[in-house]
């Protein structure tokens, strides 16, 4: 297609190599490239090492199968899906403080460029991922949490950007319609996501209905952690009236949601430590004594909740500092997740006389993992940042564009 | 065709790990410690010496329960987990994403990875090797010093595990979680 | 060691090999891995096809039990180890070891052709030779070393100035006949003495046999200071455990450290080290004291029957006295004694071990008369006598050499072993020059005493103080690095070895055939004898003619020719032992004693009695029979039967005719520091089996055994790196805290701690326990005292 044809089809904006670089050199700007920069050498670096050595340079292990690349890409479907319920607010439900304008457009292609990013980070923990799209549909394996979770977010992504590329033509009948589909699978998607773990008898600390629900009412809560995030770095913090409406809006809905989960979590943490199971009770004891357990409270819910509840959901420039501590604590979440799951050793006993009777499995990710997890975000923030260029995520219009 | 199963009579074990070696030889399963389709597990006895509690250090052979109903078959993603025509759990390594969920998913730490094909494996009653040649015994069972394992025919009432398991009091590892193992330890 | 130790380059050897053997490899793993050139193969196993494979009757050799099993061979390469169901003795059964013996024969590390030493005796350099340059080496010597040749001629044809020492195996009595026989030396020294010497002799000394214990039928047992669980015995191992734990054999283990076999018993008794004499004289006093024993029995067939009882009741062993010796308490002594008299088939197990305190030899005395007094010998259930089956000798001609002195090694021993020796004292005197001749060449072969005989500094200073050193073996072990000459050998799934005959209550006969053929440029020990000793022979002879006046008067005036049949004659042909072939005479001897039926049962199934085909039957998927059970060897002595409890003839030598105990026999560890104390795994066997890399995987390494409470009041945490130090040296090693063992005590597995840079795997691994062991001897044989040394453990 040509380029004209193709803009015609989809307005982008027409720029050059050259005008991505054309950018106002401030500090903040300069950090953000810089950091951008070194995440990408990093995912370089990273997959680069992987490729060479194989699986090996991954720390995980018979006991502990996933670790940080998988607590990555859960962090980066549970920002996608966020965004994506967060977008559907103005987008599919009209909250006319949440209207697309203002946010939708720049949430439905950030929900995009995560979940690009969260595949990204993935197929480089699943030993054959092209291997995985054949046999996915040639042999669909029906009862697996996995093969629903992955081929849902695959519909997902489909329909979030069909949805993208109505929000960009203006054809918003259809692109409420793609969006509520691609909200309801996103929400399939993701409880499944959740299911992954929830269907593990053989992990009482995860079996159950908690992660299912857990993970749409804390993908709610990243959605609109990402939302000041973007929204801040959009208006240098200096937001005008009708941003400053919007934000309060969804501070409020953060305040309430952050109020749920605190409660889910305190009865979770609760009935796991006194309903006595064993490999729960035991477990869940052990989650309270970690330090990753705590930042992820602390990062995650008590400070952006504190900021939300002492400034009355006014004060906008501490709510972008606390969500972005916030993302620091969603990080923990996802990675608690992971690893809390395989905290207890299915087999308890020695298997050799010299070593010390299995206790708790020990996983401190590899320093390619690292890299190649930091490197996912990298991809993320360059994708947004072209997309920004590209795109025009909240040009100011109000009616309909006329039907083709 | 058959409904293999295993019976052992485990208080026999001396925790030799003959059956390790054996089940690595035979199959070419990787060197390497972790790398194992077949395990003893062995608790340090409690107490203070002198005072040794001695039914605490009991040995546990184990390996894959070949589970009737599998968490490992039901979580993966492109059946590469599958029962194959004698009910024998076994993975098909070329349909193997890797995506570890069988490894998260079975209750006894059966499952590793191979790091040739880097796909998941474990034990496979001997099948592709012993069974296929027509033999009648797995490798572990065969080397065993104290013959822990009986390994046979569930569906056949004759079977010399059918009535192993018709005679003597049995019990299942982790029988709570519904997996219904086809691994039964003899009292 | 200049000697490739890369896997790579040896599996690359070995695709060549089956190139050159004809056969392409196309095995899965093999193949597989040697596609991936630069990186290390993490695989030596190789999975077993469908296809067609050859299937060849062999004897495992990884360790001393001789278990039968087939070789798998596919398309050359040895692809798996199965138990042979035939075998009586090994019941169908290989342990991890014998698994595992694909590993040592794939060992990237295998001395893979004839190396002469150019650097200095321990720094490892070697230079690759051909055979014929390596014999000439030993004959002649090199600008580093002299040879035979010279030495012998120094010497005035002295043929004790040659020591030399064996390994145990099948292959063993070729390298006697070699050394000992036709080349002419008394000097030799083997495992024995750092072994099971004093078992045996107490035992044979006692009821006339070390015989077998009936675990079948037993119903009573006593394990004393022998892990079966562990140290692995067939049948006895196998037997034993599947009638364990309430299933019809009750068994007390007395150990000081709670081991896997203590773990199967129903009582566990933590003796204090080198106390089980006390133990069962006071099991004997109870039985004398309460009349529970055999009376019937003992008055018909037990010598110095009334003295023995009266010694026993009037130096007043009661189970009171012992319980402050032992640490075992009066009242469990007391149901000890009672049970095992009252049982139907009581066993006090005979155990299988070094002697590991001085009084060993007297407590095998004393629990041999223990069992005598249970009447429970030569019937079912009991220790049986059994018999076995005749093979026709081999003769040798050996040639007598009057210039060659006797043996030395039996200064301050009792009753010196002719044939065996003693190491410590053989080596301790060379070193202290109280050797009455000097002993300037050590011939070796599949054999470590760097690691094996107490005192590692000592035997490195007699191999320094050599003039010439061989080693015959299949890796380069700590020993073979002070060698000028290494000799690479065949290992055993490479050669046919000479029949054997193992007796008992169930005897047969079994032949090891070659699985493969030797790898590289090594040749099996047979043909290596055979071109020593025909390189060897005729410079030999004329030292011999040169100064044994005894051959000159004989040959004064020979003729060549009459010299020649002289020479041929009296067994100066040194090579004539070996003409024919292992394979010829291993079918000349049973087709002679046998028929030609039974050779053919022999080939294919390695293993032949007579009946073998009407008696062997499967019984289940796991049991065999092989013998009906009313024809079983239980009872073979009738009357004959003799238990000697009063030795009156050892008196003579200083020792006690009766088991008697002496106050210096007691326990006592000075306050701070731990008697040290060894054994082994089920996963290995000595220094040579460190270097198998399945083994490895299974038991990594060795650590040092110390009592949990006394670990954490000096701050030792497991995996810590300490120092173990004795008088003699001091080894480092990781610490394993463990309630398993006493506050005063230590452990550490033998056979780790290599330094031989050409063992990869073994080379640094652990510490070598020989470096540490002070070098008691017991005062009987000569035999390796083990228990004695107290050492101290620190942090570093
Ligand atoms: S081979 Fe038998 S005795 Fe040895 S560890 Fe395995 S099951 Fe136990
Ligand atoms: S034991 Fe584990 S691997 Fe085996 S069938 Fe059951 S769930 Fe699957
Ligand atoms: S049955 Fe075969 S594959 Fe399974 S553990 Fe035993 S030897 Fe290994």
């Amino acid at each position: 297609m040509e380029t004209k044809k193709f803009m015609g089809f989809l307005p982008v904006n027409a720029i050059s190599i050259k005008d991505l670089f054309a950018f106002e050199k401030s500090f903040v700007n300069l950090l953000a490239i810089a950091v951008t920069v070194v995440f990408l050498v990093m995912f370089v670096v990273g997959v680069g090492n992987y490729l060479l050595h194989g699986h090996h340079v991954f720390n995980v292990t018979r006991e502990h199968p996933w670790g940080l690349l998988i607590a990555t890409y859960v962090f980066f479907v549970v920002s996608s899906t966020g965004l994506c319920i967060v977008g559907s607010l103005g987008d599919v439900f009209k909250f006319e403080a949440l209207n697309y304008q203002l946010f939708s457009k720049r949430a439905i292609f950030g929900s995009i460029v995560t979940i690009l990013a969260g595949f990204a980070v993935i197929a480089f923990e699943i030993g054959h991922p092209v291997r995985m799209m054949i046999y996915n549909v040639v042999s669909p394996g029906l009862t697996s949490a996995i093969w629903w979770m992955g081929t849902l977010y695959g519909l997902y992504l489909t329909f979030m950007i069909i949805e993208f590329i109505f929000l960009l033509r203006h054809e918003m009948r259809r692109a409420q319609v793609f969006g509520f589909i691609g909200l309801a699978v996103g929400l399939a998607a993701h409880s499944n996501l959740g299911s992954v773990f929830g269907f593990l008898n053989a992990r009482p600390i995860s079996n159950g209905v908690y992660y299912p629900t857990y993970f749409i009412l804390t993908a709610f809560i990243t959605g609109i952690f990402i939302a000041f995030i973007m929204m801040g770095f959009r208006y240098k913090l200096d937001f005008p009236p009708e941003i400053k409406k919007m934000l309060t809006g969804l501070a409020k809905i953060q305040g309430f949601l952050l109020g749920a989960f605190l409660f889910f979590a305190g009865w979770k943490m609760l009935t796991d430590v006194y309903g006595g199971m064993p490999g729960r009770a035991d477990v869940a004891v052990h989650i309270f004594h970690s330090w990753t357990f705590w930042a992820e409270i602390v990062l995650a819910i008590l400070i952006p909740g504190l900021v939300i509840l002492l400034g009355q959901a006014k004060s906008h420039v501490l709510m972008f500092y606390a969500s972005l501590i916030g993302m620091v604590g969603v990080f923990f979440m996802r990675y608690n997740l992971v690893h809390d799951t395989q905290l207890k050793p299915l087999q308890m006993m020695k298997t050799t006389r010299y070593q010390l009777p299995p206790q708790w499995v020990e996983y401190v990710p590899s320093t390619t993992e690292i890299l190649i997890s930091l490197g996912g975000l990298g991809l993320a923030f360059v994708m947004y940042y072209i997309g920004t260029r590209l795109f025009d995520l909240d040009e100011s219009v109000t009616e309909e564009a006329p039907e083709r | 065709m058959a409904r293999y199963g295993m019976a052992l009579d485990y208080k026999n074990c001396i925790n030799c790990k003959a059956c390790e070696v054996a089940c690595k030889e035979e199959n070419g399963v990787l060197l390497g410690a972790d790398k194992h389709r077949i395990w003893v597990g062995a608790n340090a006895p409690s107490g203070e010496w002198p005072h040794l509690d001695i039914v605490s250090s009991t040995f546990m052979p184990s390996q894959c329960q070949h589970c009737e109903d599998a968490p490992c078959e039901e979580v993966c993603p492109t059946h590469a987990t599958y029962y194959d025509e004698n009910h024998v759990v076994r993975v098909n390594s070329d349909k193997c994403i890797l995506c570890s969920y069988c490894m998260n998913a079975c209750p006894y730490d059966a499952r590793y990875v191979d790091d040739r094909t880097v796909t998941v494996d474990k034990c496979t009653f001997c099948s592709d090797t012993r069974l296929a040649r027509g033999e009648t015994t797995t490798a572990c069972q065969n080397t065993c010093p104290t013959k822990v394992r009986t390994f046979g025919d569930l569906d056949d009432p004759e079977s010399e595990i059918s009535i192993l398991l018709k005679t003597r009091d049995h019990f299942s590892l982790k029988s709570h979680l519904g997996t219904h193992p086809k691994l039964y330890y003899l009292t | 060691m200049r000697v490739e130790v890369s896997r790579r380059r040896f599996l690359q050897n070995t695709v060549a090999l089956s190139v050159v053997g004809g056969s392409a490899l196309s095995l899965g793993a093999l193949a597989a891995e040697s596609a991936h050139a630069g990186s290390l193969p993490e695989t030596t196993t190789t999975k077993t096809g469908t296809g067609s494979a050859e299937i060849i009757p062999t004897l495992c050799g990884m360790c001393v039990n001789k278990c039968a099993a087939f070789a798998r061979v596919e398309e050359g390469v040895l692809t798996k180890l199965d138990p042979n169901p035939y075998f009586p003795k090994s019941r169908n059964m290989l342990c991890p070891r014998g698994n595992s013996g694909i590993q040592t024969l794939y060992d990237p590390d295998r001395l893979k052709y004839p190396l002469i030493r150019i650097g200095e005796r321990g720094d490892g350099r070697y230079k690759r030779v051909t055979w014929e340059e390596a014999y000439d080496a030993i004959l002649n010597g090199t600008d580093k070393f002299k040879g035979l040749a010279q030495i012998l001629d120094e010497e005035k044809d002295n043929r004790a100035t040659i020591g030399y020492s064996n390994g145990e195996g099948l292959s063993k009595e070729g390298f006697e006949v070699l050394v000992g026989q036709k080349i002419g030396t008394p000097n030799y020294v083997d495992e024995i003495s750092i072994c099971l010497e004093t078992t045996l002799g107490g035992y044979v000394n006692t009821i006339g046999t070390y015989g077998e214990a009936d675990m079948n039928n037993a119903d009573y047992i006593i394990v004393a200071g022998a892990n079966r669980a562990e140290a692995i015995i067939t049948p006895d191992t196998m037997d034993m455990f599947k009638r364990t734990k309430k299933r019809g054999l009750t068994m007390i283990v007395l150990d000081p450290r709670f081991t896997n076999t203590a773990a199967k018993a129903d009582r566990w008794y933590a003796v204090n080290p080198g106390t089980d004499l006390a133990f069962v004289l006071a099991l004997t006093y109870v039985a004398f004291d309460e009349g529970l024993y055999d009376k019937e029995f003992c008055q018909k067939y037990m010598v110095g029957y009334a003295e023995y009882k009266a010694h026993i009741l009037s130096k007043k062993y009661t189970p009171e006295w012992a319980a402050k010796l032992t640490g075992i308490s009066a009242k469990e002594i007391y149901r000890t004694a009672r049970e095992f008299m009252k049982a139907r088939s009581p066993i006090y197990y005979q155990g299988r071990r070094s002697a590991f305190s001085p009084n060993d030899f007297q407590l095998r005395r004393a629990m041999a008369i223990y069992q005598g007094l249970s009447g429970n010998l030569d019937k079912k259930g009991g220790i049986i006598y059994g018999k076995k089956i005749k093979l026709p000798p081999e003769e040798v001609n050996a040639p007598m050499y009057a210039q060659a002195q006797t043996r030395f090694d039996r200064k301050g021993i009792a009753i010196p072993a002719d044939k065996t020796g003693s190491w410590i004292l053989f080596r301790n005197m060379i070193l202290e020059g109280t050797a009455p001749y000097p002993v300037r060449v050590m011939l070796m072969r599949k054999h470590n005493p760097m690691s094996g005989v107490p005192d590692t500094t000592k035997t490195e200073q007699l191999l320094r103080k050599m003039d010439l050193n061989v080693m015959i073996d299949i890796l380069p072990s700590d020993t073979a690095m002070f060698c000028d000459v290494i000799l690479p050998e065949a290992s055993y799934l490479e050669r046919t070895s000479p029949v054997a005959s193992f007796g008992g209550l169930e005897p047969a006969i079994v032949q090891r055939k070659a699985a493969v053929k030797p790898l590289y440029e090594c040749k099996t020990p047979e043909v290596i004898y055979k071109e020593l000793a025909e390189k060897l022979s005729e410079p030999l002879w004329k030292n011999t003619l040169k100064y044994d006046e005894d051959v000159q008067d004989d040959t004064k005036g020979m003729k060549p020719d009459a010299l020649k049949k002289y020479y041929k004659e009296n067994g100066f042909d040194l090579a004539d032992a070996w003409e024919k072939t292992v394979e010829e005479s291993n079918k000349e001897r049973v087709v002679k004693a046998f028929g030609e039926e039974a050779w053919k049962i022999l080939e294919e199934k390695g293993v032949y009695y007579p009946h073998m085909e009407a008696y062997h039957k499967q019984l289940d998927p796991n049991t065999y029979e092989y013998y009906p059970e009313d024809k079983k060897n239980y009872h073979v002595k009738g009357d004959k039967i003799k238990v000697v409890a009063n030795f009156t003839n050892l008196t003579k030598k200083g020792v006690d005719a009766m088991p008697t105990w002496h106050d210096d026999m007691a326990f006592h560890v000075p306050k701070g520091k731990f008697r040290l104390i060894t054994g082994r795994h089920a996963q290995f066997t000595q220094s040579g089996t460190t270097n198998n890399a399945m083994l490895r995987d299974l038991t990594p390494t060795n650590y040092v055994w110390i009592n949990s409470r006394v670990a954490a009041e000096r701050g030792i945490k497991f995996g810590d790196l300490v120092e173990v130090r004795s008088r003699i040296g001091a080894i480092r090693l990781q610490a394993y805290p463990t309630e398993s063992i006493a506050p005063n005590q230590t452990f550490l597995l033998h056979g780790f701690g290599g330094n031989s840079r050409g063992m990869e795997m073994a080379y640094g691994n652990g510490g070598n326990d020989a470096r540490i062991i002070e070098d008691h001897i017991e005062p009987v044989y000569g035999a390796a005292a083990m228990h004695l040394t107290d050492v101290e453990i620190r942090r570093v």
